[in-house]
């Protein structure tokens, strides 16, 4: 009997977590986004613990998922551990909030993080991209020798991409470090638009960058919710596998998307999860009713 | 742009090649782990060791970016770059405060009163 509840558990919990990993992946997102929606609505599982089961997924997605995007030259690992200065020290005070600040209130602050950010993206695509090229030897980037370049196969030829305003996208930083240790979540949804808009990186560099640090990100979490005691291995292993899983899927579907479709994606996916956190904090929940 | 391309895609396949190395190795752990009670000789005691595998394969996920942190300081410290070297230094150690502080608060009772809804 026991046996059959914990098999079953297991299986539904890795079905799930596969699924939305390869969504989140492909959207160059970490699954936890998906993860403790689908935890607590489907799973009825209390915020807390769906928070720590999905920090242990979003490290095995970042860290899964990492090396086709570092093998192809689009992973900026110099910007990455600069912004992770602040991304970790984001996700300690998180840490330390988790426990004072309402559940409710945080859905709310979320929703209204995700739809700023959805109007960033859709801004973001009526730009003309030929901008006024300053060239300012002081500025942190220069500095710090951020400037890059990925390989770009649709033209056949390396892009050139010069980093702007490091301590706007610091401080943005911080901030994604702290609602991604809070809810659980890569946070991949707020380091892209913050990358996009303050450092001006290329779309693929940014979603393949913000990748990458959202592991060091999760796990500086992470260890402090396993040192606590918070992890269920019950739960938080299933989902964790299925997530690897998921990962490699999703990471090959990135790939093949164009850079404008995928924004188009991101807007879309954006929207519908700020409808989601909103109904959330107003304690709505659409599995309970049959509509 | 004075440290070779070459220099940096190498640490770029080094780190591919520890974060690929270590998901699966972690994933296999958890799986080991979850297979294990479901292996035919169910009871009590496989179920545990199992749980035992599976929090081990789950920890060692938790460490794995801390890792590619460490690896990246080594890189940059045999690089001579000493601003990255101080950069990749306090990310790490920021992590390791964050398993300090998960022990304090641990401890502390109150704060953390987290208990899974059945």
């Amino acid at each position: 009997m026991v046996g059959a509840v914990h098999a079953g558990s297991v299986a539904w919990l890795l079905v799930v977590s596969i699924g939305t990993s390869a969504l989140g992946g492909a959207l160059g997102m970490a699954s936890g986004i998906f993860i403790v929606p689908v935890l607590t609505l489907f799973g009825r599982l209390e915020i807390h613990a769906a928070v720590a089961a999905s920090i242990v997924s979003v490290i095995a997605c970042s860290c899964g998922s990492a090396a086709p995007f570092l093998r192809s030259g689009l992973t900026n690992i110099r910007v990455a551990i600069v912004l992770e200065v602040a991304t970790t020290l984001g996700a300690l005070t998180g840490v330390l909030l988790a426990g004072i600040l309402s559940v409710s209130f945080l859905y709310f602050l979320f929703a209204a993080v995700l739809l700023v950010s959805a109007s960033q993206m859709m801004a973001r695509r009526h730009e003309v991209l030929g901008e006024t090229e300053e060239t300012n030897l002081r500025d942190w980037a220069t500095l710090l020798r951020l400037h890059s370049s990925y390989p770009d196969h649709a033209l056949g030829r390396d892009v050139f991409y010069r980093v702007r305003r490091v301590p706007l996208g610091l401080a943005l930083m911080y901030g994604a470090g702290l609602i991604s240790a809070l809810l659980g979540i890569g946070s991949g949804v707020l380091k892209i638009p913050a990358m996009d808009t303050a450092l001006r990186l290329p779309i693929k560099v940014s979603s393949a960058t913000s990748n990458f640090m959202i592991g060091a990100t999760a796990a500086a979490s992470g260890v402090a919710y396993f040192a606590r005691g918070d992890i269920d291995p019950v739960i938080a292993g299933p989902v964790a596998l299925g997530s690897v899983l998921g990962a490699v899927l999703g990471a090959r579907l990135l790939m093949a998307v164009s850079g404008d479709k995928l924004r188009l994606l991101f807007v879309v996916v954006l929207v519908a999860l700020a409808a989601q956190m909103l109904l959330s904090a107003l304690g709505i929940h659409l599995t309970g009713h049959t509509a | 742009m004075s440290t070779g391309l070459a220099g940096r895609s190498e640490l770029d396949r080094l780190l591919a090649s520890v974060l690929h190395r270590g998901t699966w190795l972690g994933g296999s752990v958890i799986a080991l782990g979850l297979a294990l009670p479901m292996a035919g000789w169910s009871g009590a005691s496989s179920t545990m060791i199992g749980t035992r595998i599976v929090t081990a394969g789950i920890a060692l996920l938790i460490v794995l970016p801390v890792l590619r942190v460490f690896l990246m300081l080594v890189v940059f410290v045999r690089e001579r770059d000493f601003r990255f070297s101080a950069i990749a230094m306090l990310v790490l150690a920021i992590m390791l405060l964050g398993s300090v502080l998960g022990v304090v608060s641990s401890e502390s009772p109150g704060v953390s009163s987290i208990a899974n809804r059945r």
